[in-house]
């Protein structure tokens, strides 16, 4: 399944519903739906408010597809190279006073992926994320395809 | 997302439902600050309705609790979802903020906590 969007925060809500629906008929878990549209979102977000260097109209692709039981999503965006990996994650040990605002959204797509991949392909970063459609419990839901 | 504020001594309580997302987390925010602006920096955040939580969600209670606390207070939440639960775990949030069951078990708590200060 593919969604286009706009680079404004207000259609990722539609996305999100969407994703629910395609992870909903295909058998993966409510919690792993969550989680994964949790990343996208974050994904979106960062790249929506910090990715560009002009206040142009630009496009966003979504793309999911099931590999097995895994669930597959491609995040593709024009904006500038960006590598969610080499950036640090916040001090989770941290009490209410130390702790810091920011750079928690990237940290949740690396902490709740089991894979995040990156590359830069003709003029985009694409970001790929995978994870197993296993519920909480570890039950290993039927395959629906 | 909706918010529904109550005040139940000892706290001011604030149901949030639906989606605590980018678009959404500076309205949170915004109350939470004019709950505490008002004086009461013992606040509830009733979670039980509440489908979804991003990161920009997750700052607006980091801010909100930063201010209960400058002003002598605590926020709590209850009523968090598993799903939601997993985002807060994976954040460390729960080293600064206490998790109750029920609107009654957060109460209860808060009720021993401020009678023993």
């Amino acid at each position: 399944m593919k969604i286009s969007l706009n680079n404004d925060t207000g259609e990722i809500r539609g996305a999100a519903e969407r994703i629910d629906a395609y992870c909903a008929s295909h058998g993966v878990p409510a919690d792993v739906a969550y989680a994964i549209n949790l990343a996208v979102d974050e994904l979106l977000t960062n790249t929506i408010d910090y990715g560009y260097d002009d206040d142009g109209a630009h496009g966003l692709e979504i793309v999911l597809r099931m590999d097995g039981s895994v669930v597959v999503v491609e995040v593709a965006d024009d904006a500038r190279p960006f590598d969610s990996s080499r950036t640090t994650a916040p001090d989770t040990a941290a009490g209410l006073e130390e702790r810091s605002i920011g750079g928690l959204g990237l940290f949740l797509v690396h902490e709740l992926m089991d894979e995040v991949g990156y590359r830069r392909d003709g003029g985009r970063n694409i970001v790929t994320l995978r994870k197993r459609a296993v519920a909480a419990g570890g039950r290993r839901v039927s395959d629906s395809r | 997302m909706e918010l529904d504020e109550q005040r139940q001594d000892p706290l001011a309580t604030v149901a949030v439902s639906g989606r605590v997302d980018g678009a959404t987390a500076p309205v949170l925010e915004q109350r939470l600050k004019a709950v505490v602006e008002r004086g009461d920096c013992n606040v509830l955040l009733d979670c039980a309705e509440m489908d979804y939580i991003s990161s920009a969600g997750l700052r607006a209670l980091l801010v909100g609790a930063k201010s209960c606390q400058q002003n002598g207070g605590r926020l709590v939440v209850c009523g968090l979802r598993p799903a939601c639960k997993t985002v807060f775990e994976v954040s460390g949030f729960f080293s600064f903020i206490d998790c109750h069951d029920t609107r009654d078990d957060a109460l209860l708590a808060a009720k021993a906590r401020l009678a023993g200060e």
